[in-house]
């Protein structure tokens, strides 16, 4: 990334989408918009004082939501650019309140929230079509109830979890002790501002709130409209106490997850959705799982799957190794329903076709390997280039020439493809710039005769 | 006629497709719709068969 964003023949335009391509192979005419980020790219030096001070909290898309960040915000930590953007949605300045905090404290006098989207025209002889793919969205299988069940997360989530620099810091504390720290930490701070009104009370009339409110009850101040008020806030701070020592008591008996179920073949494999093999899934479950045992010996992991597809270069020896020294045990069958049990933790209820039995299991922590599905925007994007789709919504490409696209000089590569694991997603990168570079150095030996 | 490429998305393809011809001497313009290149291998913690750190 970092080889990118330094290259002198790479002019990196983040945050920025194809809006129009005319022309022909060799000779297309390409506008891009560069939207707005309200931060000037030449000026941001990446420091980060502005979104430590800015007040407004979102969820952290890049960390699939598990953590958070604010309306100003660099994609990740390590991101190229650094350059930090500021979300239009959710910026106050931008939505008409009054703020402009980053603005007063960024040295480099980088915000300028009058920065508009700007259309830049490039001309190019040919063009790569990388765009990737999306995560299935899970919520569509009604049995699995993703987002009813807390702990039932996807692989791209779990991946966020054990990353040391994720939400967690490498931990697997399970999202719903994640959220009940969040509440926690949500009361204790309203205790903390009924607190501050309180003792503002208790200055003023030099009296404990609970001896005031003693009192109180017993019918003294009868009348008083300043006292009427001060007893409603101290019996809404005696409301808060209870939740906040049940939560905390709630809290004590947190620990990581250590008992995992992996799924596989969510949205893949399944006539619902997509009926083709994901490829890399059985592999990033089986990573995941080793990962998780390395993090914490105990942890044990059943793969749930129609079968293991463990094929590419070391990959068999992989599962085996994951099951003899990373307690994983695989199961062959498919998962007919999860229901949520006892302590939160997920119910899979599943037939083993080895032992023709249909059997039930609770785990800490149930992870979904979702399909590969073609990536979001993907329509419009194959309209602007003004090339085909095949009928699953990934740019289709001949056999002969898996490269190259319905039109003469756009070429796809990666899981804009189809879907495809890294090294595979390398190669093909490799090739797809081969087969442009014979575009552009084929259009230069002509020029030159 | 123009030398140029414009690769579009800057996940792991993006980029290696991008470095490629840089390193061939074409000059390369590379978009991304998010704020930062990396996509989806740099959310990923390791990689397998080798539990090597992603990007």
């Amino acid at each position: 990334m970092l080889d990118v964003g330094r290259h002198p023949h790479i002019d990196l335009m983040a945050y920025s989408e194809v809006e129009a391509v005319g022309g022909q192979s060799g000779d297309f005419k390409v506008t891009v918009r560069r939207k707005a980020r309200y931060v000037e790219e030449d000026r941001c030096t990446g420091c980060g004082a502005c979104k430590e001070k800015c007040p407004t909290v979102l969820p952290d898309a890049f960390n699939e939501g598990l953590g958070t960040r604010k309306a100003i915000y660099s994609w990740f930590a390590q991101g190229i650019p650094s350059t930090h953007t500021i979300d239009p949605a959710h910026c106050r300045q931008l939505n008409g309140k009054k703020c402009g905090i980053c603005q007063k404290v960024c040295q480099a006098e980088a915000i300028n929230f009058d920065q508009k989207d700007r259309m830049v025209e490039l001309e190019v002889g040919a063009i790569i079509a990388a765009t990737g793919y999306t995560v299935f969205d899970p919520s569509q299988i009604p049995e699995y109830q993703y987002r009813e069940i807390p702990n039932v997360i996807t692989a791209i989530e779990f991946e966020r979890l054990l990353s040391a620099s994720g939400p967690t810091g490498g931990h697997l504390h399970r999202p719903s002790d994640l959220m009940v720290e969040a509440e926690i930490a949500a009361l204790k701070k309203d205790v903390n501002k009924s607190e501050k009104v309180l003792s503002k009370y208790e200055e003023k009339y030099d009296e404990p709130s609970s001896a005031f409110y003693e009192a109180y009850q017993k019918g003294e101040y009868q009348g008083d409209a300043d006292r009427a008020k001060w007893a409603e806030r101290y019996e809404a701070h005696l409301g808060l106490a209870g939740p906040l020592e049940r939560l905390k008591k709630e809290a004590e008996g947190f620990d990581v997850a250590k008992r995992l179920a992996f799924i596989q073949c969510v949205g893949s494999r399944d006539f619902r959705f997509y009926p083709f093999c994901s490829g890399f899934c059985c592999m990033h479950s089986i990573k995941e799982a080793i990962i998780a045992n390395e993090h914490e010996r105990e942890t044990t992991s059943v793969v749930f799957g129609m079968d293991i597809r463990a094929v590419g270069k070391g990959f068999e020896e992989y599962k085996v190794r994951g099951g003899n020294q990373s307690g994983i045990s695989y199961i062959r069958g498919r998962v007919a329903e999860i229901t949520e049990g006892p302590g939160r933790n997920p119910v899979v209820t599943y037939e083993d076709t080895r032992e023709r039995k249909v059997a039930s299991r609770e785990f800490d922590l149930v992870i979904l390997a979702t399909a590969c599905a073609p990536g979001h925007g993907v329509g419009r994007l194959a309209e602007i280039l003004g090339i085909e789709l095949n009928r699953f919504g990934f740019f289709k490409t001949g056999t002969s020439q898996p490269l190259d696209t319905t039109r003469p000089g756009i070429f796809a590569c990666g899981c804009a493809h189809g879907p495809m694991d890294i090294p595979e997603s390398v190669a093909q990168a490799s090739g797809a710039a081969a087969r442009a570079a014979q575009v552009v150095t084929a259009a230069g030996l002509r020029k030159a005769s | 006629m123009s030398k140029d490429v414009l690769v579009i998305g800057g996940g792991i393809a993006g980029i290696q497709a991008s470095l490629d011809l840089a390193e061939m001497g074409v000059h390369v313009y590379l978009v991304e719709s998010l704020p930062s290149i990396g996509g989806k291998m740099a959310q990923l913690d390791k990689t397998f068969p080798t539990n090597d750190c992603a990007i």
